[in-house]
């Protein structure tokens, strides 16, 4: 039995994005749950299955399903950790309703990440990760820090150089600029880049994504089901997930490739297709080197090339891989990477409007790519025939 | 936060090592791979049977940041931290601060360290690595 294209999402639905939005991560949740519904044409009433993630910084899955007046709740999925779960809260509603556990399960992402739960620590305790023992003390705990660790190795590579991350950043705003919904859509240029204050070096501010406020609801609901909705339906059409890389020696050497290299043969062969086939990427980008990093590990772009491609607007508007076209982590918002599943959805109906990729039928989406957190997942999704 | 030493059911004896000077590892009976952090069972073998051993002190930089905005309210900008590779098992990692000038001049990834521990600065009772260049002698 394969997962390949018998789960569809139906329904995608925003709330936000804002920098405070004055209310709780349970009514933002309600709030895209809503839209998403609305947006498949289902009343909330249908909803038998429930899947989210979060770090001890939003509502737990079981409050969120009681508020929407469900009582027969046939799958519940509230997974702990962050960035490398979004494609993985996916893939397992699509499994639920692939194998008939349920039949419409919504999956959302909430969190108050601006005014309440910053990832930087304030707010909060850090994460009651076994592993940041042996990382606080030094002053070692963010996330913008534990990326500089990788992004350092990844430029030692001589493969990208600030060039390259700073036209990513570039590169995503103009994406943005065509997003209404985006958070920054005033253009930078490279010398806005390479002025951009250090945060932790060698990743400077406008390498890291934005702090928002926001939640994301997707619908997924059977094949057959989501073909009778309102919306043109987009296939889960791979899945795979895997093991990341956190502290714990587990026979990873070196902090370059990302364990994503290990993931993407299983993700293509989900779906079964090749990477030649995929026509947009949406990469989860919290910070500028995990794009070409994954582009990379991914296998969209021989390793050797990546800098000239993304430097010569490969992945830009126009380019032959569109990459993060609603502005991404770095110039949307920031909802853990569910915001670019939806995106992908809304690329693959065909309704991005202003920043369209024309024909884009085959979406590669990825969750964080295995660093930190200990988890890596990705999906392809492509537009029903 | 600082205040008592970090550590829990199955690291409170490392860390008490390192209160030592002495950076311990764990070494599979069964198979001898070595692990670090500490945790009960090998992931090689599956044994539960461990034994605890010094570790050799050296290794090289996998990695290194230099953290130029204050994240804890005692640790004062800029400050580095390295990742090292031990020389004991290539897939050790370790977090561990950097007995060097604070701009990071004179790191690069691969540059040979040897431990280093220093009780300053964060707290009575707590002990943390420090890596020096593998060259430098220090009392």
């Amino acid at each position: 039995m394969s997962l390949r294209d018998q789960a569809a999402i139906a329904g995608v639905g925003w709330a936000g994005y804002s920098k405070d939005s004055g209310v709780s991560t349970l009514t933002l949740a309600l709030r895209a749950i809503r839209a998403a519904l609305d947006d498949a044409g289902l009343d909330h009433a249908a909803v038998d299955g429930v899947a989210t993630h979060g770090v001890g910084d939003s509502t737990p899955a079981t409050v969120v399903a009681a508020a929407l007046g469900l009582r027969d709740v046939r799958f519940i999925m509230d997974q702990v950790g962050g960035g490398g779960l979004s494609a993985t809260a996916v893939g397992h509603a699509a499994m639920a309703v692939a194998v008939g556990q349920a039949d419409a399960v919504v999956v959302w992402r909430a969190l108050n990440a601006r005014s309440e739960f910053r990832m930087g620590g304030t707010g909060r305790a850090a994460p009651a990760l076994a592993e940041f023992q042996y990382q606080v003390p030094y002053g070692y705990l963010a996330p913008p820090q534990q990326f500089a660790m990788v992004a350092r190795a990844y430029l030692d590579t001589g493969r990208v150089n600030e060039k390259v991350l700073g036209t990513v950043a570039l590169t995503q705003r103009a994406y943005a600029e065509r997003n209404p919904r985006a958070m920054m859509r005033v253009p930078i240029t490279m010398e806005d880049y390479l002025a951009s204050p250090w945060v932790a070096e060698p990743l400077r501010r406008l390498d890291c994504c934005l702090e928002s406020d926001a939640a994301v609801a997707l619908v997924v609901t059977s094949t057959a089901r989501a073909a009778a909705l309102r919306q043109p339906a987009v296939l889960v059409s791979g899945f795979a997930t895997g093991a990341g890389m956190t502290l714990y020696n587990t026979g990873r050497t070196t902090l370059i490739p990302s364990p994503a290299r290990d993931l993407a043969p299983r993700l293509y062969a989900s779906a079964g297709i090749g990477p030649a086939d995929v026509d947009i990427a949406e990469l989860y980008d919290a910070f500028t080197f995990l794009v070409p990093l994954q582009l990379e590990d991914y296998g969209l772009v021989p390793a050797g090339e990546v800098g000239p491609f993304i430097l010569d607007g490969g992945t830009g508007p126009g380019g032959r891989l569109p990459v993060n076209t609603h502005g991404g982590h770095l110039s949307e918002g920031y909802v853990h990477g569910l915001n670019h599943v939806a995106e992908a959805v809304t690329q693959l109906r065909g309704s991005a409007e202003d920043r369209q990729v024309p024909g884009a039928a085959v979406a590669l989406v990825s969750s964080q790519p295995g660093y930190v957190g200990g988890a890596t997942s990705a999906l392809i999704l492509r537009r029903a025939a | 936060m600082m205040a008592a030493m970090p550590g829990d059911r199955d690291s409170a004896w490392w860390w008490a090592g390192l209160a030592a000077h002495r950076l311990m590892l764990q070494r599979c009976v069964q198979c001898g791979t070595l692990r670090w952090p500490p945790r009960a069972m090998c992931g090689v073998c599956g044994a539960f049977d461990t034994a605890e051993v010094q570790a050799s002190g050296r290794g090289q930089v996998a990695s290194w940041i230099v953290t130029q905005r204050a994240f804890l309210p005692h640790l004062k900008p800029p400050y580095v931290v390295l990742l090292v590779r031990l020389a004991d098992q290539e897939d050790l990692l370790l977090p561990g601060g950097w007995d060097g000038p604070p701009d990071a001049s004179g790191l690069r990834i691969g540059l040979e360290v040897r431990a280093g521990f220093t009780d300053a600065d964060a707290g009575p009772d707590l002990t943390l690595l420090r890596w020096r260049p593998a060259g430098e002698e220090r009392p």
